[in-house]
């Protein structure tokens, strides 16, 4: 038996919890050895530490079971992998192998898009700032483009007449729809007619006609209803332009916002809990249109969902590079990984499990990342037993924003591998080094 | 003219009614028949002269009368004066006077009959004709015609065919060989069923009778055995359908009837009163009111024209839709795994034996991490779908959902909903999510709808759906046998069954944009343009109409009907009339449609013969399905992918965007549907 080291001893306050109806907080770790069938200690000693990881085989089965969702309910359903999510370039492959269009927000999403091989006509161009050539370029590309202000408007009446065509557009509306922020900033307002307006506007140039009606009510919406008024909403503008520009509405677009099982700062109950079903939203959102289809044909339905895709397919794996014990008898650890990588810690608290069952009680214990910035903390007050130096972290779900804006800070930005569906895991972003950071420098 | 065709229909339908058979044409020859004696022709026709009249003096309803079903006890009490006095002015007047009030008691014997669901029969004619002959016996100024009845011109034949013979001619009051033998020869071209219960119920009879009274030529002398050959046919093929069970049950019908038919000789031969059809309208009307109160499986629930059309109607049913009523859906959507089945190892047993539990499987676990959290099970948070459509009569969401590990002894059935189904049955869901309901109790819920979230609240030792049919809507109350209306395996959709413990299951969930283009209204009609190898020929046009059952149908130019039901979870065609059309290949193509879109799927139906084959080929079938009813199941393989159904026979389009089928299409024969 080996000596077992020394450790200065120390009195913690534990809090005593009582048992929850999920069990003891005290006697129970959270653990995660593998991802997938790999160890992540294999995963870190072979692509290094810290490392996002993502799981294809769960990107599939968030997307089947979303999709599966709405296209039992309503066959014409059409995803369209929203990039601002992940667009690391394997990440949307996959989702485009799925059967997703591409949903983009800027002219480099638009061009990262067009890079991978989708056509104009399979890209969904959102957005409230479209620069005028690369609309010009959309447009030319027969992309799906959603008209966000006026002056966009007055822009794609110029291209319209430079080019001598009839531009087909979609329009994105904002309304209230009983929840609490008001995402007002984003399209024309419905209630204040604004929307109807701008589509009169259309109509009177000659060169615009309207095929689509977009919105985005928020995001991580936990409540399933909110989907449902929006969808009223639509499907009675859609009735009314139809009506009075005799015209064809060919498509709704409800954006994205369904919640990811994450748990969100402030709520305390079981993401199972809280969270609505893919079954919740596709009800909201399908019965809807079937009761106000007002018209011979039903609307396509887009859906543009990003983060109950990939969320909970990807994990940040980071290792423990050394602890302290502070002054008030707390333990911190000091991890190779920092907020710069998580940009949703601030409003969820991640799962965190370690590698293998560790020894003793779990006590409160603070996770530092390594930069040398005060706020860089993971989790302030976390229960956990003690760890060893080298000790692998899995911190999820991470899957979604967090590489995008991951954020090289005094790091170099880790590498990502993807676990195929064989369970092979690989590359699909290297490390970077100084000749990524100094590139472009002059 | 219409009206001329409803008196003529009225006028022949009571004659073929006797047979059991409803046929205008049958009733025609039998009107013929029956002029081998004069006296009892007319005296019949008359009956159901005086009965319409009658009728039309009270102004009753014309499709009362069109189903000939109040007036056969008419033409019966006609003939049966005819048989005993020769048409006069005033056998005439007491034809009238005994036809109206047949009609009468008949209605009236209905009334009362239908509550316990049991026919009235010819019992209104033994009672009015039992009256008459007493009457009779004072009404000397009438003129006898029994002499001349027994005199009329005939064939000679042995014994023992003349006896069966003459029996069957003495349903319509001709005792003679030779009417026997034509109506025999009628009961065989429209039904061998029918033919093989009159033989086989009369020898079976006479063999009991002689047995007891010692004497078998005596027994085939016997003028009423033709009782025998009316319980015969009534219990196997008319009021029960022709099987095996039923066969042996007509057997034994047989032998009471043949005890009833000699007690109530006796009694009635002291008043010279014929015992006639008493002894037969006794034994069916006991035997089909017990089996009716208690839900013998085998009885005949839809009375089709023959026993062969009520048999084939029945198998194609059962093939088809499952011998339950009970159906329920999937009460989640995905795939989900049986845990336990009916009658199972652990909670389903006894009065609770018909129920199922789910759970949700990954990689052949239920659980992911080590299952020590509820929230690590898969099934822990799902959506639960309500398995009908209906109102909600109880329900409770306050127990908490417990620790893995350990159940609620006090609370069995934890957090619960109670849901009465449009149908009329109860179903209960068991084990909810904590505050998951999204329903109260009074509201109305369509079958898919949300209605809470998977729980472990009650006697669940882990996150899991139970779910169980009822008879009563209180919480433990006795299970009733059920079965899913349709799952998918495999990519494989079944219909009204249930599936294996710990078999995989995906749930279908209506799509609306199916139904909603196989939503067909009434006048609704659809133009097709027929091609034949690639050559137009014409224009087709099938158009919605409704018949007095409410029942709705597509109709051709030429009168062939194609009847279809759009129920919640399929749209189905379920019966065909005409001969060769498009429309009869349509039923071939696309027998049922489901509102499912879960990729390409495949299934199984099972078409009626009728559809298959030819007519000697289906009435070979149907005859050999009596004996194994699988003979009858014939079975064709279907694939279905949301737009497009198809199988050996050919294809049928749907189109997203327009009502009805956009294209049908069979060997070198398409159908373009012109918009």
């Amino acid at each position: 038996m080996s000596k077992l080291t020394y450790e200065k001893p120390t009195i913690n306050k534990i809090d005593f919890v009582m048992a929850s109806k999920y069990g003891s907080p005290i006697h129970t770790q959270k653990i995660r050895t593998e991802i997938d069938g790999i160890s992540v200690n294999e995963l870190t000693e072979k692509f290094g530490s810290p490392i996002f990881v993502f799981s294809e085989k769960k990107m599939e089965e968030l997307y089947n079971n979303l999709y599966s969702a709405f296209s039992s309910r309503y066959s014409d359903v059409q995803f369209g992998w929203s990039y601002k999510t992940n667009y690391l370039n394997e990440i949307c492959k996959v989702f485009h192998r799925l059967g997703s269009c591409a949903e983009v927000v800027s002219e480099f999403e638009y061009q990262k898009a067009r890079a991978l091989g989708i056509e104009g006509k399979d890209i969904i161009f959102n957005g409230p700032y479209k620069p005028y050539a690369d609309l010009k370029i959309a447009v030319q590309e027969g992309a799906k483009i959603h008209v966000d202000n006026l002056f966009e408007l007055d822009d794609l009446e110029k291209i319209a007449t430079e080019l001598d065509i009839v531009i087909s557009l979609a329009i994105r509306i904002n309304m209230d729809i009983g929840v609490y922020p008001q995402w007002s900033r984003f399209g024309f307002n419905y209630e204040n007619g604004d929307a109807y307006e701008a589509i009169e506007r259309m109509y009177a140039s000659k060169k615009m006609k309207l095929v689509g009606i977009h919105s985005h009510i928020g995001t991580f919406m936990l409540d399933a209803n909110a989907y449902r008024n929006a969808t009223t909403k639509i499907m009675q503008l859609k009735e009314q332009v139809e009506r009075d520009f005799k015209s064809e509405i060919a498509y709704i677009d409800l954006g994205g916002g369904f919640a990811s099982k994450s748990n969100l700062k402030g709520i305390y109950q079981s993401t199972d809990v809280v969270i609505p079903t893919p079954d919740d939203y596709a009800e909201a959102i399908t019965n809807v249109i079937y009761d106000l289809n007002k018209s011979e044909k039903l609307p396509k339905l887009y859906l543009e969902t990003g983060r109950a895709l990939i969320d909970e397919a990807g994990y940040l794996l980071t290792t423990v590079h050394g602890y302290k014990r502070f002054p008030d008898g707390k333990k911190g650890y000091i991890l190779d990984a920092g907020v710069n990588l998580l940009y949703t810690s601030t409003w969820y608290n991640f799962n965190i499990e370690t590698d293998r069952h560790y020894e003793g009680e779990n006590e409160p214990s603070l996770l530092n990342g390594p930069l040398c910035m005060n706020i860089d903390i993971i989790e302030e007050n976390i229960a956990l037993p003690p760890l060893n130096r080298g000790t692998v972290l899995s911190i999820s779900p991470v899957g979604a924003y967090n590489y995008t804006q991951a954020m090289q800070f005094i790091r170099y930005k880790p590498a990502a591998v993807l676990i195929d569906r064989d369970g092979k895991a690989r590359y699909i972003k290297e490390v970077d080094d100084l000749s990524t950071v100094n590139y472009k420098e002059i | 003219m219409k009206k001329h065709m409803l008196l003529i229909t009225s006028i022949l339908k009571p004659y073929s009614s006797l047979l059991f058979l409803n046929n205008k044409y049958v009733g025609a020859l039998l009107l013929l028949i029956t002029f081998t004696n004069p006296s009892v022709a007319i005296s019949g026709l008359f009956g159901v002269l005086f009965t319409i009249l009658f009728a039309e003096l009270i102004e009753f309803k014309e499709s009362y009368l069109a189903q000939g079903f109040y007036i056969y006890n008419s033409l019966l009490v006609g003939m049966g004066i005819g048989f005993l006095f020769s048409p006069s002015l005033i056998s005439t007047a007491l034809i009238a006077m005994a036809s109206a009030f047949t009609f009468m008691l008949s209605f009236m014997l209905n009334r009362l009959f239908s509550v316990y669901k049991i026919p009235i029969l010819s019992l209104p004619f033994s009672i009015v004709t039992m009256f008459i002959y007493l009457a009779s016996l004072k009404y000397s100024n009438l003129l006898s015609t029994l002499l001349n009845n027994a005199t009329t011109f005939d064939i000679q034949l042995p014994l023992i065919i003349s006896g069966f013979l003459k029996s069957f001619g003495t349903i319509f009051f001709l005792p003679s060989n030779i009417a026997g033998a034509m109506i025999l020869l009628l009961v065989l071209y429209f039904s061998r069923i029918l033919f093989v219960m009159a033989v086989s119920g009369y020898y079976f009879g006479i063999t009991i009778h002689s047995y007891l009274i010692g004497s078998f030529e005596q027994a085939l002398y016997d003028p009423y055995a033709f009782n025998y050959i009316l319980v015969a046919i009534a219990l196997c093929g008319v009021f029960l359908l022709p099987t095996w069970k039923n066969y042996i049950l007509a057997l034994i019908g047989v032998a009471i009837s043949v005890m009833l038919t000699d007690a109530i000789s006796i009694l009635f031969s002291y008043y010279s009163i014929p015992v006639f059809t008493l002894p037969f309208n006794i034994t069916v009307i006991v035997f089909i009111f017990i089996l009716s109160m208690t839900y013998y499986k085998e009885f005949n629930l839809e009375i089709k024209s023959t026993p062969e059309y009520s048999l084939s109607n029945y198998l194609s049913r059962i093939f088809r839709f499952g011998k339950t009523h009970v159906r329920l859906s999937l009460p989640f959507s995905g795939e989900w795994s049986v845990y336990q089945a009916f009658d199972d190892s652990w909670t389903h047993k006894g009065e609770y034996k018909y129920a199922y539990d789910f759970v949700k499987l990954k990689e052949g676990r239920t659980y992911e991490n080590e299952g020590l959290y509820a929230s690590d099970y898969h099934a822990f948070g799902e959506s639960i779908l309500s398995p009908v459509s209906g109102y909600v009569v109880a329900a409770r969401h306050d127990l908490i959902d417990n620790i893995i590990g350990e159940v609620d002894r006090i609370n069995n059935w934890g957090n619960y909903i109670i849901i009465k189904s449009d149908s009329g049955f109860f179903v209960e869901i068991s084990h909810l999510m904590q505050y998951s309901l999204t329903l109260k109790v009074g509201d109305y819920v369509e079958s898919n709808a949300i209605v809470a979230k998977c729980g472990n609240s009650g006697y669940s030792p882990e996150p899991h759906i139970h779910i169980q049919a009822q008879y009563l809507g209180v919480l433990g109350g006795f299970t009733q046998e059920f079965c899913f209306s349709e799952y998918i395996q495999k990519k494989r959709l079944f219909f009204n069954t249930v599936p294996q413990k710990r078999e995989l299951v995906y749930a279908v969930i209506k799509d609306r944009s199916i139904s909603s283009r196989l939503h067909f209204i009434l006048d609704d009609s659809f133009e097709y343009e027929v091609y034949l190898d690639e050559k137009y020929i014409e224009n087709v046009v099938f158009s919605v109409r409704m018949n007095t059952y409410s029942q709705f149908y597509l109709e051709d130019v030429l009168g062939n009907e194609l009847y279809f039901y759009n129920d919640a979870k399929q749209f189905y065609f379920y019966s065909y009339k005409g001969g060769e059309s498009h429309l009869r290949w349509l039923f071939k193509l696309a027998p049922r449609i489901p509102f499912v879109s879960s990729g390409t799927i495949n299934f199984v139906d099972y078409l009626p013969v009728y559809l298959l084959k030819g007519k000697l080929e289906s009435a070979f079938i149907e005859f050999l399905s009596t004996i194994n009813q699988n003979v009858y199941k014939q079975e064709t393989e279907y694939h279905f992918d949301g737009k497009c159904i198809s199988s050996s026979y050919g294809e049928v389009y749907l189109e997203s965007t327009n009502k009805a089928l956009t294209l049908i299409s069979y060997n070198q024969t398409q159908l373009r549907r012109k918009l």
